[in-house]
């Protein structure tokens, strides 16, 4: 538990700005971001396009300069090279060497982290293997499809074995079986103690694989929590047969039940869980049956809906 | 230097792959294919074409491929992006800079010696001509780092023609030099002369081929104006490097 409260990144008061050349007037891609990643789960960044994701993550690796605030990686400001060993970035629609073959792609980056030439070649066939790609190794990326690149991308942010990973979009342009293999993937990472920063609009994969979730807007950060907290289980939904009295329907309906009758049944709404053992005492008592009993979750879609139209409405 | 030697291979084969190489082998095969048609002429004659000829294709093939080259070597990387899973590798921004000039200065040098095999100038046959070539590397070693260095501040576009345009003026060493000490100058004129003279490279002092080409003229001091403009060469080239890592430092990509 005391290494899963360990930080990964911390950022304190992340800003930036850039000038619309356009109207002139400067515009705050990202801002006063306070956000802790800890180490060894996974992170899912969230927000509409032109939310800032790609901007937050473009400052932390260095790639911008943010115009105020800090942020740190395993404790070192970002920027230092040094940490760039132990991440990985996998940019959102990655773009390689197309007149290199998938196996001197994954060689080159190799090279940049000073892997001898021995370990060089069992480590790039590995990762073809990794990401499905063996046959297609002495291909030139020019002849890759998109889903292809996608997945030699994976492979390349995977050549130094990252304590973290930084993946914008890990799963586009991919089909339904690949996505499930990059999930699949992911989740394997984390069990072997890695940190996935994870930006996705794919929000049933993130519902699915990520410990804790965090939605942006205009740069702003909205939300940040476990999902188990921000998608609160509130709602119980109860389907029970053999009550038509109108008295116990009124019983049901006083105790905070929204009650509907659908075919000899009725499915009950409540609202919260504190009641729902009186419903469930008055449908018993006058000899009802109950049929199913189902907490009634959010999901991270309409979470992810409601928080952004609310801002948007103000 | 493992990250400085994989950037630099790796522009090498980049470059290769590209059809603007092309254009030197073209060269080289124009020159292989012209050789015997000047049989005809006198042995001495034939030679001093040969000499003028081949040296001044490699010049100017040469500059074309490295303003070419140059100026795209690091824009190409941000356009396509292809810098993003470059720099968030444990890589230094001098080292990106760096790897790329040296990637850019050995493409030139293997077409320059491909040229030159092509064109069997063997060292045995033709010593000047190896003096030649060796001083047309250094001197589009400073055009390949001028491109660079202009290329992490202006489009590409806007690069092309100052590159060519410092070229042509620095080629000129002898006219700004007239220029600056010229007797009936004003001050102004002696002042731009003295600025384009000591600030722009002086491509000119690397133009030997004159000297080549006619036997009956000699450089003085032969070993000491090489080593005085090989080391103004590196220099120049040092300093526009350092000057473009501290812009492509504080750059944005």
């Amino acid at each position: 538990m005391a290494r899963k409260m360990e930080s990964a990144i911390k950022i304190e008061g992340l800003t930036k700005e850039y000038l619309n050349r356009t109207t002139g007037k400067m515009v705050r891609a990202v801002d006063d971001l306070h956000l802790e990643v800890y180490r060894g789960e996974i992170f899912g960044f969230l927000g509409p396009n032109g939310a800032g994701k790609t901007t937050t993550i473009k400052m932390l690796l260095g790639l911008i300069f943010p115009t105020k605030g800090d942020a740190w990686i395993f404790g070192k400001p970002i920027g230092d090279v040094g940490v760039k060993r132990q991440i990985a970035y996998l940019p959102e629609s990655p773009y390689f060497y197309e007149y290199l073959t998938g196996r001197q792609v994954l060689d080159f980056y190799a090279r940049l982290f000073g892997i001898p030439a021995s370990e060089r070649k069992k480590k790039v066939d590995a990762l073809l293997d990794t990401v499905g790609l063996s046959r297609d190794g002495d291909k030139t990326l020019r002849n890759y499809s998109k889903g292809m690149l996608q997945r030699i991308g994976i492979a390349q942010a995977l050549i130094n074995d990252p304590e973290l990973l930084f993946l914008d979009e890990p799963t586009s342009g991919l089909d339904p079986m690949a996505r499930i293999e990059i999930r699949d993937l992911i989740i394997r990472l984390k069990q072997q103690g890695k940190t996935v920063f994870l930006s996705s609009h794919q929000l049933l994969e993130v519902e699915l694989i990520c410990d804790r979730v965090s939605i942006l807007n205009r740069g702003k950060l909205l939300k940040a929590g476990k999902l188990d907290e921000l998608l609160p289980s509130g709602r119980v939904e109860i389907v029970a047969e053999n009550v038509s009295d109108d008295g116990v329907i009124a019983k049901i309906r006083d105790a905070g039940g929204i009650v509907q009758r659908q075919d000899g049944r009725i499915v009950v709404q409540q609202p919260d869980d504190a009641s729902v053992n009186r419903v469930v005492d008055i449908i018993r008592s006058a000899n009802g049956t109950i049929r199913s009993l189902i907490p009634q979750r959010r999901t991270l879609e309409e979470l992810f809906v409601s928080t952004i139209e609310e801002v948007e409405k103000k | 230097m493992t990250a400085v030697t994989a950037i630099a291979y790796n522009t090498v084969r980049e470059a290769l792959s590209r059809r603007v190489v092309l254009l030197f082998l073209f060269g080289a095969l124009v020159l292989i294919i012209l050789s015997p048609l000047f049989s005809f002429l006198s042995p001495r004659e034939e030679l001093t074409l040969l000499k003028s000829l081949g040296l001044g294709v490699i010049q100017l093939a040469s500059m074309f491929i490295c303003i070419v080259m140059g100026i795209s070597l690091i824009p190409a990387e941000i356009e396509r992006r292809t810098i993003y899973t470059v720099l968030s590798k444990p890589v230094q921004r001098y080292e990106f800079v760096l790897g790329k000039f040296l990637g850019g200065i050995l493409t030139m040098l293997f077409n320059i010696l491909f040229t030159v095999v092509a064109w069997r100038a063997t060292p045995k046959q033709a010593l000047d001509l190896w003096k030649g070539f060796m001083m047309i590397f250094f001197q589009m070693s400073i055009l390949v780092s001028l491109a660079i260095f202009f290329s992490v501040f202006l489009t590409p576009f806007v690069n092309f023609f100052m590159s060519l345009g410092v070229y042509i003026v620095g080629t000129l060493s002898s006219v700004t030099e007239s220029l600056m000490k010229g007797e009936n100058r004003t001050v102004i004129q002696k002042g731009i002369g003295a600025v384009l003279h000591y600030l722009l490279p002086q491509f000119g002092n690397f133009n030997i081929q004159n000297k080549i080409i006619h036997p009956e003229t000699r450089i003085i001091n032969e070993g000491v104006y090489y080593i005085q403009n090989i080391g103004y060469a590196i220099l120049y080239i040092a300093v526009l490097l350092i000057i473009a890592v501290i812009i492509f430092d504080r750059r944005e990509v």
